[in-house]
């Protein structure tokens, strides 16, 4: 005999109402939901267990007795406690059917410390998810890897999926062929495209990391996806929320510069080096710089305090959003602006970051039909200076020149660019140009507007079926701006030859680049949902659909050099023809897939799930590929009663997956490039050439017999909950191979082709995920959370194709990071001295070691492990909050430290205290007339007027690289959080619903091993891929902020 | 499914419709890129007209014959010689074949022989046979430097039998060839005739380097040409269409002056100064701006200004932007001609294709006849033994060769032992000017010049048919 139950729902953090809880009773279709007061209404009989769930709360169950009433009262204080999740195609699922590992990080954990974007509020708190800034400066790219790299030259990045459609995630300057005008590479980050959406919008982000989980999702989704769920408006009042925020930030962890040496070059000050290779510092005064009518400036001759550090600014950042909500039970919306403005750390608007976000979203109901909508703005205004090498000859670089200025220069004074002793005319050396001219008179400006969004309608045509349509859209539209100002310096001036080494230094003739880059995405997708209990034991939902994705880029960049009227960046500008460079591309994608879960008694759940995708990009006879699935869930806590031992969930998973990826656009056909001659280094002879156009047989031999590539993945896991779900352990196994790789794998020069495109190989990952919950005090006052992830992932090259011993990823110089069988992707190769058969140092007949005729190997770029641990403490009104993020092992190369050693300012130069030193334990190799090799000890010293080539790649070549290829082991303090809510009353007097006032600091600390003296590791100018783990090349340092936040609900 | 179909790239032409007009020019410049380029840097420092300078440090390691084989300066120039000039020169010869057009078949060919020949003078054996093949071959094998030459030799042969004067070219055909077609305004006539020459002086350049390793093959080829009365080069063979605009300069220029934040990284060499004012030649003002003596630098002797403050007056070599690449100098062509008059005819008419050389050398650079030269220190030692003539002969290419042509005095070198090594370093008082000097600082043991390239990484790590890597002063097979 059913009887009518009611009662209502409220918050534990403040005792308000929640509307839109899910009340339903188990086992059976009924159920309701609590409406705007957070009260329901529904018929059950006694003993039947009622179940209470909402999104980002702790669901409960309550069993129907006498009482007619029951209220409840959710908790949402621990997020990975959660038992409803996000799942493919933003279906919301009770996490205990799900037979792999999904986490799910809730806005406000993410927008703790107000981070610009959403993967800096995601660090340290995801097992099995290794992010990282590539950049200190402001709109910088984020670098996010999802149980480890797998391509060896596809992309490595997750797809991010918004509200159930894919969105762009591009890097502007990565649709350009290589070398080509628009190839923007190391220079110039602007950031990716996902990084630019609001963290402001996001109620939920779901990360799907393996196959099981993301299959659906089609090729893209090899790499996982992040899954975004946008805030929306929700039944019940009408909501203003306001968070503002506003900080501060300062470079942290710049080199450690030598103390000793002044300017000068073998002991002698000769002052218009750049570099300390000169005179022990003697703490008298002395001219420094340039002379300049006549005059020199004058110093005491020691080592300048803090000069790198002084050499920047304090940057700051504002970060606003306000949002209106509302709705009613048939209808709902929700308006937010939000608008960044963030200047950088070089002084003036060098670096600047600024963004306005509008975003739209409503639903609605009528009888069967109900249609949600989303629309997004984002228009982004960047500008930013260049990273790694300059163009010689055209401009400078600031973190180029910056390095080689020496260690008693205070480098802030050059600030002043124009006074005489620091202008083109007067700079001190005329190996380099003042760094701060670059910042003033270079740049580079980008401005995107972008739109994207989804429809979305549903009809509910039984009782049993939905059919969903979903339409995605995200168009961009991006100019940008490069320019690099012309100067020479005055004949006879300082640097224009008048310095003691009587050197002319180099004009810049100056240049300017403008570009367009466009991205669409299309994305259509049909589904039938269906959910049916077959009886009180076994139930079946599950979904099948059909999906249609386009999208591509027109990319155009045209470009002058050598400007006729300084000054002026126009295309006209200048004496010589502009030239261009232009790219396509569209790919299409059609995919059918099927997903079912059959449920049995709430204990297990078994789904099934395929795939079939068609691409464009494969050749037709291969375009079809299919993947299956299968994953199982068994909750073993609802067999056995384990309340006993405090037990509330004990859950096994076991899934395995299979996941196919086509390939880029256009590696099928084989084509003629224009002509366009590397004449070495950056140097080229490109067509139309004596009034004749060329084109020439592509480098890139692409393959009509292309397969597409199959990633396998098998998975392991359990949940485990203890003590009142106070105590949550989540530990994942996972093995994945990924096979039949599509990349332009190099091959000899002699087949009269450089790179082929071909299937091959395997790369495995296999890695472990555990995530820890724990709620160590819960009190009325007072509650203590920590979260801990731990990941260790191994990777392992299982497969090279037939006559190559290795594939270069990146390079710098002769170091190289390469792709070897049986290393992890991506080892470190580099010269390595040359040893006798006893283990003796060779040297040759100058005095330095030689060097082995092949590279030797250093180690990999692959961490130990990672692991993060986040801790929130409240006690009343206060919270406070920290996250540690801990990156243990592997290594990277640093083009900082390459320059620092060659000008002799980095710490480690001052070895032996440059005096004369024979290498110890060496030997030269003595040939007899006979032809016999022998050894006999060295007697040859590196003398002290010699000892700065000790360090150059050149001379030292054997010995160098050792100081550039360093550990990359960091622990941060990612986050430190203080923050006060007003209490209810209070709140309610001012007229707010919440007001909360947060202090938090971003970044305050980093600690890095004894052996890297030079840079974060986590940035690089390499990327956001794989070939960005091989490091840094003269790049940025990373940047702390402290800042203040307030956030209001009306 | 239609939709899909749409895996075309928009952006290039499919290589399908690529044809030799489109293919030749772009082989020929990029031969010239790297030949006239960086490779003529490392030959200018290995036959010593320039040493790296003092207060840089750009190109120490080759300055110290410490080349590794994954030296930009190894892996670059076989990369770039193989898989852009070969590659586009063996299409073109596919597409002339197929089309019977033996203009551009005699054009591509000859091409295709002069960048193998230098190939095989960098690193004695390079894959040939199973070459370019990239369908069957995908780690061709190596094959012998006399194989290869003989191959060539027979392939020029081939072309030159072939009717090229058939079908006269378009003045817009013209302008396509960037050696002879002097901007469309040659005629067809005039332009495949110097073609043929080309063809004829390349010829005689391989039987002239296999002269003292294969003395009968090389006089029966050499004979066989002149007693048939076979055409020589009488003008320059070679790119000249350069501007002064970025990326459409010498490659030399682009590379070493353009290209990089120092542009005085090459400074003069004691070596090649010294001679030059031992004889007042009017050549060191062209070549290095200055009056002799040049300002200059020891061979290798950069970072010493300390013992040697006058390096900092040490003079930059002049390389202008416009400066043609030649393949084939008139010079060379005439010293080539003195050079086997002198070993297979008794020396008749030799002295007059020397005197021819020396004169053509000035004229190039735009100085006068030298003919006080000529009757002083540079006059033929006609009465002289044939080492002392061939030596003679050597010199004055070698003085020839400055600039984006260096890379073949250094070969020469190789091949005659002209310049003579000298016993002392060029600071010492017994110096003979001009004469070559281990490099102060060089790491192969003194005594130990380098004699080629060793094999490139590039090819190494992706070709098991690799050979073993040998000193970098092991002689080619040629060699002396």
């Amino acid at each position: 005999q059913n009887k009518k139950i009611s009662g209502q729902v409220t918050d534990s953090d403040g005792g308000g109402p929640l509307p839109g809880v899910s009340v339903k009773v188990r086992g059976k279709q009924q159920g309701t939901v609590t409406g705007p007061d957070g009260k329901y209404i529904l018929e059950a009989a006694e003993g039947v267990i009622l179940e209470f769930a909402y999104v980002g709360y702790v669901g409960q169950t309550r069993t129907v007795g006498n009482d007619p009433i029951i209220n409840v009262v959710l908790s949402g204080e621990n997020k990975s406690l959660t038992e409803v999740v996000v799942t493919a195609f933003g279906i919301n699922r009770a996490s205990r059917t799900n037979g792999y590992s999904v986490a799910q990080v809730g806005g406000e954990e993410i927008n703790r410390a107000s981070p610009l974007n959403l993967m800096a509020g995601l660090q340290g708190k995801v097992a099995g998810v290794d992010i990282s800034a590539t950049s200190g400066s402001p709109g910088g790219s984020s670098k996010t890897v999802i149980r480890g790299f797998s391509s060896i030259a596809g992309s490595n990045q997750p797809l991010y999926v918004i509200d159930g459609v894919p969105v762009n995630n591009s890097r502007p300057g990565d649709a350009s062929p290589v070398n080509s005008l628009g190839d923007l590479k190391e220079s110039y980050d602007f950031g990716n495209a996902a990084n630019d959406i609001n963290p402001g919008d996001i109620e939920t982000i779901s990360i799907l990391k393996g196959a099981a989980a993301s299959s659906l999702y089609g090729s893209r989704a090899s790499n996982g996806v992040i899954l975004i769920t946008t805030k929306k408006g929700k039944a019940g009042a009408f909501k203003v929320d306001v968070s503002s925020a506003a900080a501060f930030s300062q470079v942290t962890n710049v080199p450690k510069l030598q103390d000793k040496y002044g300017q000068g070059f073998a002991y002698e000050s000769w002052v218009a080096e750049n570099g300390s290779w000169g005179a022990r510092f003697d703490g008298k005064t002395r001219d420094w710089g340039s002379e300049v009518d006549g005059e020199r400036l004058s110093q005491t001759f020691v080592a300048a305090k803090n000069s790198f550090k002084d050499a920047f600014d304090t940057s700051q950042e504002y970060n606003n959003t306000i949002s209106f909500s509302g709705g009613t039970d048939q209808s709902t919306f929700r308006l937010s602006y939000g608008n960044v403005n963030s200047d950088g750390i070089l002084p003036g608007s060098s670096d600047v970051y600024k963004r306005n976000t509008i975003s739209l979203n409503g639903s609605t109901k009528f009888k069967d039909l109900s249609i949600t909508a989303g629309l997004n703005y984002l228009g982004k205004n960047t500008r930013t200076v260049q990273t790694g090498q300059a163009n010689s000859g055209v401009g400078s670089s600031f973190y180029e020149d910056i390095l080689q200025i020496p260690v008693n220069f205070e480098i802030s004074k050059f600030k002043d660019y124009k006074n005489k002793y620091f202008d083109v005319d007067g700079f001190y050396s005329p190996f380099t140009q003042n760094p701060y001219y670059s910042i003033f008179e270079n740049g580079a400006t980008f401005k995107s507007d972008r739109f994207y969004g989804n429809i979305d309608l549903k009809i509910k045509p039984l009782e049993w079926l939905t059919l969903q349509f979903q339409q995605g859209v995200d168009v961009s539209n991006i100019v940008d701006k490069i320019w690099n100002a012309k100067n020479s310096p005055t004949p006879g001036s300082w640097a224009g030859g008048g310095n003691d080494e009587q050197i002319v230094r180099q004009a810049s003739v100056g240049n300017v680049v403008d570009g367009s880059e466009k991205y669409f995405e299309f994305d259509s997708k049909l589904n039938a949902l269906f959910d049916h209990k077959f009886s009180d034991r076994f139930d079946v939902t599950g979904l099948v659909g059909l999906n249609f994705n386009d999208r591509g880029s027109r990319v155009l960049y045209t470009g002058i050099e050598d400007l006729l009227i300084p000054g002026l960046f126009q295309i006209d500008n200048s004496g010589n023809a502009p030239t261009s460079s232009q790219t396509s591309k569209e790919r299409r994608l059609f995919g059918a897939y099927a997903s079912a879960t059959l449920g049995y008694d709430s204990f297990a759940y078994l789904t099934l799930n395929a795939r079939n995708d068609w691409s464009s990009t494969l050749p037709s006879a291969q375009r079809s590929y299919f993947y299956p699935g299968a994953n199982l869930s068994l909750i073993l806590s609802r067999l056995i009663d384990m309340s006993s031992a405090k037990v509330s969930l004990l859950k096994l998973r076991v899934a395995y997956g299979k996941t196919g990826s086509d390939t880029d656009p256009y590696n099928v056909l084989n084509i003629l490039n224009k002509t366009n001659i590397s004449l070495g280094g950056v140097a080229y002879t490109s067509f139309p050439f004596g009034g004749v156009g060329g084109y020439s047989i592509s480098n890139t031999l692409k393959n009509n017999k292309l397969r597409p590539e199959i990633s396998t993945e098998t998975e392991f896991g359990t949940e485990i909950k203890l003590f009142d779900n106070r105590l949550g352990l989540d530990i994942s196994y996972y093995n994945r191979v990924t096979n039949d790789q599509i990349l332009p794998i190099v091959a000899s020069p002699s087949t009269g082709v450089n790179f082929r495109v071909v299937n091959f190989g395997k790369v495995r990952n296999r890695g472990i995920e555990i995530s820890l919950t724990g709620v160590p005090i819960r009190t009325d006052d007072m509650t203590w959370n920590i979260g801990y992830t731990f990941t260790r992932n191994r990777n392992v090259v299982l497969e090279l194709p037939d006559g190559l011993s290795k594939v270069v990823l990146n390079a710098a110089y002769d170091a190289q990071f390469v792709a070897k069988v049986g290393q992890p992707l991506g080892v470190f190769e580099a010269p390595v001295p040359l040893y006798d058969p006893e283990g003796h140092i060779v040297v040759s007949s100058n005095g330095f070691p030689a060097s082995a005729p092949d590279l030797g190997t250093y180690g990999s770029s692959q961490r130990d492990f990672v692991m993060g641990f986040t801790n929130t403490f409240t006690y009343k009104d206060f919270m406070l909050g920290f996250t540690l993020d801990f990156k243990k092992g592997g290594l990277f190369y640093s083009g900082t430290a390459d320059l620092l050693n060659f000008v002799g300012n980095a710490a480690n130069t001052v070895f032996n205290d440059r005096r004369t030193f024979i290498v110890p334990n060496s030997v030269v190799r003595v040939v007899d007339g006979e032809g016999k090799t022998t050894y006999v000890e060295n007697t040859n010293p590196i003398t002290e007027n010699n000892i700065y080539s000790y360090y150059y790649t050149n001379s030292g070549r054997a010995v160098s690289y050792k100081n550039m290829i360093v550990d990359r082991t960091y622990l941060k303090l990612r986050d430190l959080t203080l923050g006060y809510s007003l209490p209810k009353k209070v709140a309610r007097r001012i007229g707010t619903d919440r007001a909360m006032i947060t202090l938090y600091g971003r970044n305050l600390l980093t600690w890095l091993p004894k052996q890297n003296i030079t840079i974060d590791p986590e940035v690089s100018n390499f990327g956001n891929d794989l070939s960005s783990e091989f490091g840094e090349f003269r790049t940025g340092p990373s940047t702390r902020n402290f800042g203040v936040s307030l956030s209001l609900t009306f | 499914c239609n939709k899909l179909d749409i895996n075309i790239d928009p952006n290039n032409p499919l290589v399908e419709k690529a044809n030799a007009e489109s293919l030749i020019p772009s082989g020929v410049v990029s031969t010239a890129g790297r030949v006239g380029g960086d490779l003529s840097i490392v030959g200018g420092l290995w036959a010593q007209y320039w040493t790296q300078n003092n207060s840089s440090s750009q190109y120490i390691s080759v300055d110290t014959y410490d080349v590794p084989n994954s030296s930009a300066f190894v892996n670059g120039p076989y990369q770039e010689l193989y898989s852009g000039a070969l590659a586009d020169y063996q299409l073109a010869i596919e597409k002339a074949v197929a089309a019977k057009d033996w203009r551009y078949n005699l054009m591509a060919t000859v091409m295709r022989a002069y960048t193998y020949q230098v190939l095989v003078d960098l690193f004695d054996k390079v894959p040939y046979t199973e070459a370019l093949k990239v369908g069957t071959f995908l780690q061709p094998k190596f094959d012998d430097g006399y194989t290869i030459y003989k191959s060539l030799i027979q392939e020029i042969d081939a072309a030159l039998a072939k009717d090229f004067m058939n079908t006269p070219h378009l003045a817009t055909d013209t302008r396509i060839d960037l050696v002879f077609g002097d901007n469309g305004n040659a005629s067809f006539e005039d332009q495949m005739e110097n073609w043929e020459r080309f063809a004829n002086t390349l010829k005689l350049k391989m039987y002239l380097r296999m002269a003292y390793v294969k003395p009968a093959e090389a006089e029966a080829g050499i004979t066989a040409m002149y007693d048939g009365d076979t055409e020589f080069l009488n003008i320059n063979a070679g790119v000249s269409a350069y501007q002064n605009v970025p990326n459409k300069s010498n490659p030399l220029f682009e590379y070493n002056f353009r290209r990089l934040n120092t542009t005085d990284n090459l400074k003069a060499s004691v070596t090649l100064v010294s001679w030059l004012e031992q004889n007042a030649d009017p050549r060191a003002q062209v070549y290095f701006g200055a009056d002799s003596p040049v300002p200059a630098i020891n061979q290798g002797d950069f970072w010493n200004q300390s013992n040697h403050p006058e390096y900092f007056d040490a003079v930059v070599p002049v390389i202008a932007p416009t400066a043609p690449v030649w393949f084939i100098t008139k010079a060379e062509s005439c010293f080539m001609q003195a050079e086997f008059l002198e070993r297979y005819y008794g020396g008749d008419n030799a002295e007059s294709k020397y005197n021819d050389g020396v004169t053509a050398a000035f004229t190039n650079l735009g100085l006068a006849s030298p003919t006080d030269l000529l009757a002083g220190p540079y006059k033929y030692p006609k009465n002289a033994n044939l080492e002392t003539k061939i030596e003679k002969i050597i010199v004055q290419k070698w003085a020839s060769l400055f600039g984006s042509h260096a890379l073949e005095a250094f070969f020469e070198q190789n091949r005659t032992g002209y310049p003579k090594i000298s016993p002392v370093y060029s600071t010492e008082p017994g110096y003979q000017p001009g004469t070559l000097v281990y490099a102060s600082r060089g790491v192969t043991g003194e005594g130990n010049f380098p004699r080629r390239l060793v094999y490139p990484d590039y090819e190494k790590s992706r070709n098991t048919n690799t050979p073993a890597e040998v000193p970098i002063y092991t002689k080619v097979w040629w060699g002396k």
